[in-house]
């Protein structure tokens, strides 16, 4: 009998535990909804409308929700882009020009192996992907390491410099011949595109995402790797002097973030693109850091904020459909979420 | 060779100012210790702003001053929740981006394509007359003069008055600083006014000088260039002036080649900016660290 | 208090909105995409004056459209997501919609689709076009009467095959009656920067040339540049432009998409449509020159209306041979011409022009 109850009671502590800080996300998603409603109702529109439109265009439908996980894809992976590093109090800023290098060393291997099989393919371009963007990042790894530059500083701006050398490829030697001239390669052969849940667009890239999601909580939480991890961002000094190699750690959480954000590149170029242009992410790196911050890092909570923000970026377009708003409107949405979140938990680094 | 010195000279100079007025508003919020990645959103509003504002009045000095004040507001946003709230200040950089980009396409939705009197070209009396540096220097808007007064000023400001002592002081010891007497938070809501009018003076500059249209996201990462423009001028603002003529020149020289027919990549040239930015620190590390305000990134937290 | 609250909203979201009752069905929805604003005084007005006059036409036809769409992932979506809400006809009015357009073509067979400038299409899709070389070249002949200083500049956005056309074949006939035009290009690497745009135009100016052409998204910059610098402009894409330079204007060539739009509506509606490849010319309705400027000299327009005439009788070509590209190598040979339909190989700049073809 004392023993049930007891049962019982943690079961309802665990769900407490659980519920106190859900409460508090939809405490702070309804703020941030009624702002953004007086936004749309100092324009003239029909906030409820709006927000039935974006939800159930998002949420009302088998199409709507596989949306949603596309769109949810690359957020995944450059959150985690950010957060890996952020264990140890490294601020990656870069996962959009990471992304765009894994997506330019996968086309490489898409352009130049056409012939192999798919499978072998498709497993070259990923570990190429996450390779690349790994590399690009650990630059930046290697110049905090050494003291020269800070990490935030250099992904920064090696975001631009990873763009534009897309775009040198795109316009120049990579062009596609047939496609008039047009600032894009060649379509991947099929072998190159990642496969497709039945109908949908929703991809493997899925997979990566939410496999890497639970390998990095397992790293992180349940090895010794992890342990020293947390050392480090516990006690930089401490954990130096107890003979960690905080170097190389700089070096591995940058290689492994930068890793995750070149797989999206990956993904999106293969699976949504088919074929290496400029226009390959919409800033799908800076949201990643937004989505890691909202979520302190914390694997679940990426995949709960990255759904988020999928959901409002995705249900942008219907807005424009039914009430003529500017696609871009959801911005101000999605800031004012942002806002809120930011606000209210005050006082974080 | 005549022309090509006076277009490059003017074009950089035009590229150049709206970089060097983002510059300054960046360099000021981190002179007292906060990176603002926002910039680009601030721009958008000011732009947008300023171009409304000049069509409905019809006078482009209003759109300007319009441009200024919502900027400033709009950058309040910013400082409510990194400073009041003490949010991480990346993310709410970001974040004001984002917002910025969306407020100014809504904004602007119906002025896509109206029809202004830009910012007045004027032409410095005798000056404007001399070979090759007349033109390319002394035809010009209020903006593009103002700009080295105004890059002179923030370093006056910053390194000769008692304010700009107190920003330093809080950029570097925010502890220190409010142990003086300073309100570290006072200052940081000044400061971020300030960089808010200058940054939306950068977007105005855009809007109604160069330009002359409202186009949805016309800054094209403009603002995101000054934050590079920042560590590349090592936190000072007449090495910014240097700095947006270079940025303002890679873009006007790539123009160039390509109507002179020079086999030239934009592109590589475009780079060059960002990579000379991270060059410049990876060489003199050990000063530009010394360069880096000491609290950048980090808000006075109170004495507890 | 909180159910009354939710009742207010309720009422609230009722009366505000016609959000429960739905309207009387039309007898066809109509999808459009835009690239860019549908007031940018350029290409994506022009599209989007058309669909107006399409549905001042066929008062039945209902249309969703959707501005800003990027080239890519999105553009799947805003189409699924139109067809979702009940349209049957989509239009993808930017080049960069084709494969996008085509997928989701192939997985929706009963929605016809219409792409501008598309070089492949699926069964339920029609690609259409107005091949604008020989406009271009009227343009060049009003430009060449025009221009001072002998030099004119164009601004545009990257080097597409369809756009080194359109300025080999102003080059070719500024040329027919000024020997010595030369044509100087600039590409600004992307479809919107009104910053670059006004860089560019600014600094081919600077170079002496005193006639602007534009191909971006909006011409409005480049054209108020020259009207303020006293320089003239040539237009492209949207007729209206010409109101930003009431002085120095020449002329321009528009596409005036209403009818065509009408009549795709039309055989969608009545069940006859066939998926084709149209490429329309100065002979049709949806491709208008412009009326030319006060500053154009008299003896121009009868010029430009001698050859417009020719070139709508066939009786000649805008790329007749010999022609050599800018770097001496010889393109097409005496006596024969460029085909028309071949455009989307052309990847070279003809002889007098300046600028690179990557």
């Amino acid at each position: 009998m004392a023993d049930a109850s007891l049962l019982r009671d943690s079961r309802l502590d665990a769900l407490g535990r659980l519920a106190a800080p859900l409460g508090r996300f939809a405490a702070l998603l309804t703020i941030a909804l009624a702002l953004f409603a007086a936004v749309l109702v100092l324009f003239g529109r029909n906030p409820l409308r709006a927000y039935a439109d974006i939800f159930s265009s998002t949420l009302g439908s088998a199409y709507g929700v596989s949306e949603t996980l596309v769109k949810m894809t690359p957020l995944i992976l450059t959150a985690l882009a950010a957060a890996v590093p952020s264990r140890i109090w490294l601020i990656n800023v870069g996962g959009e020009g990471q992304l765009f290098v894994g997506a330019l060393c996968a086309t490489w291997a898409a352009i130049h192996l056409d012939g192999l099989p798919s499978f072998l393919l498709l497993t070259i371009m990923a570990a190429l992907g996450f390779l690349g963007g790994g590399l690009w990042a650990a630059i930046a790894g290697g110049l905090r390491a050494g003291g020269w530059v800070s990490e935030t500083i250099s992904t920064l701006l090696m975001n631009y410099v990873a763009i534009l050398l897309v775009n040198f490829l795109v316009f120049g030697p990579w062009k596609d011949p047939d496609g008039v001239n047009y600032p894009q390669t060649v379509e991947f052969a099929a072998g190159a595109i990642l496969p497709m849940l039945g109908g949908t667009r929703v991809h493997l890239g899925l997979v990566f995402a939410l496999v890497a999601t639970i390998v990095c909580a397992f790293l992180l939480a349940r090895t010794r790797w992890g342990l020293e991890v947390r050392a480090i961002g516990g006690n930089a000094e401490a954990a130096r002097r107890n003979g960690i190699p905080i170097e190389r750690y700089v070096l591995v959480t940058m290689l492994i973030g930068g890793g995750l954000a070149g797989l999206a590149g990956m993904a999106e170029v293969s699976a949504i693109q088919g074929r290496l242009r400029p226009s390959l992410s919409p800033g799908y790196g800076y949201s990643g850091f937004l989505i890691s911050w909202m979520a302190g890092g914390h694997p679940a909570g990426i995949v709960a904020a990255a759904f988020v923000l999928a959901v409002i970026t995705a249900g942008g377009d219907i807005l424009q459909m039914t009430q003529a708003l500017p696609g871009s409107v959801v911005n101000i949405l999605m800031a004012v979420v942002l806002f809120v979140v930011l606000a209210r938990q005050a006082g974080r680094p | 060779m005549a022309p090509l010195i006076r277009s490059l000279l003017s074009g950089s100079i035009v590229s150049g100012t709206p970089l060097l007025y983002a510059t300054l508003a960046e360099l000021l919020s981190e002179r007292a210790g906060v990176v603002n990645l926002g910039l680009e959103g601030v721009m958008l509003v000011g732009a947008v702003v300023g171009f409304i504002a000049t069509v409905h009045t019809g006078s482009a000095t209003a759109g300007l001053v319009a441009a200024g004040l919502a900027g400033g507001l709009f950058n309040l946003v910013f400082a409510f929740v990194v400073v009041s709230r003490r949010a991480n200040q990346l993310a709410a950089g970001l974040t004001l981006m984002f917002c910025g980009v969306g407020l100014s396409a809504l904004m602007g939705a119906r002025y896509v394509g109206s029809q202004i009197v830009g910012l007045p070209e004027l032409r410095v009396p005798l000056l404007a007359d001399l070979p090759i540096l007349g033109p390319a220097l002394f035809v010009h808007d209020a903006l593009v003069y103002a700009a080295v007064p105004v890059a002179a000023g923030a370093w006056w400001v910053l390194f000769r008055t008692r304010w700009g002592l107190s920003v330093r002081a809080v950029g570097e010891n925010p502890v220190a600083a409010f142990a003086a007497g300073k309100d570290p938070r006072m200052v940081h809501y000044q400061v971020l006014f300030l960089a808010g009018v200058l940054g939306g003076v950068a977007g105005a500059h855009l809007s109604l000088a160069v330009a002359r249209t409202w186009a949805e996201w016309m800054t094209a990462g403009r603002g995101f260039i000054a934050v590079a423009l920042v560590i590349f001028s090592r936190w000072h603002p007449l090495r910014a002036l240097a700095g947006a003529l270079l940025f303002g020149g890679a873009i006007s020289l790539q123009l160039q080649m390509q109507a002179l027919g020079v086999p030239l990549s934009p592109f590589l040239l475009d780079m060059l900016p960002y990579v000379l930015s991270l060059a410049v620190l990876a060489v003199w590390g050990g000063r530009a660290r010394h360069a880096v305000p000491a609290s950048l990134g980090r808000v006075f937290q109170g004495t507890q | 208090m909180i159910p009354k609250l939710f009742a207010m909203l309720t009422t609230l979201a009722l009366a505000t909105g016609s959000w429960w009752t739905a309207a009387a069905e039309p007898k066809l929805q109509v999808g459009v995409l835009h690239l860019g604003s549908v007031t940018d005084g350029g290409y994506n007005q022009a599209h989007a004056e058309g669909i107006e006059v399409m549905k001042k036409n066929l008062p039945d036809v209902e249309v969703i459209q959707v501005e800003n769409v990027p080239e890519g992932a999105d553009a799947e979506r805003v189409m699924e997501n139109m067809i979702k809400r009940g349209a049957q006809m989509i239009v993808a009015a930017s080049f960069g919609y084709l494969e996008p357009a085509m997928r989701v073509a192939q997985k929706y067979p009963n929605v016809k689709f219409f792409h501008p400038g598309g070089y492949k299409r699926t069964p339920n899709m029609t690609t259409y076009w107005a091949s604008t070389p020989e406009a271009f070249y009227l343009m060049g002949v009003a430009a060449g009467k025009t221009t001072k200083t002998n030099k004119i500049g164009y601004v545009v956005a990257l080097p597409i095959s369809f756009f080194l056309a359109n300025i080999n074949a102003f080059e070719l006939g500024a040329r027919s009656v000024n020997p010595k035009v030369e044509t100087r290009v600039v590409f600004t690497g992307t479809f919107l920067d009104p910053g670059k745009e006004a860089t560019a135009a600014n600094a081919l100016l600077e170079q002496g040339c005193d006639v602007l052409g534009v191909i971006v998204d909006s011409p409005i910059t480049v054209v108020q540049v020259a009207e303020k610098r006293g320089a003239y402009s040539v237009g492209f894409h949207y007729i209206g432009v010409s109101k930003f330079a009431p002085k120095g204007w020449v002329t321009g060539v528009a596409f005036t998409w209403g009818n065509l739009y009408t009549r795709f509506a039309r055989d969608v509606m009545d069940g006859k449509f066939k998926s084709e490849d149209i490429l329309g010319g100065l002979a049709d309705d949806f491709l208008t020159l412009a009326p030319l400027g006060a500053a154009v000299p008299k003896d121009a327009a009868t010029l430009v209306e001698a050859k417009r005439q020719e070139f709508i009788a066939r009786k000649a070509h805008p790329f007749q041979g010999p022609l050599n590209d800018n770097r001496g190598v010889e393109r097409v040979k005496t006596g024969e011409t460029f085909p028309l339909t071949d455009l989307r190989k052309m990847d070279w700049l003809v002889e007098g022009v300046v600028g690179q073809p990557r």
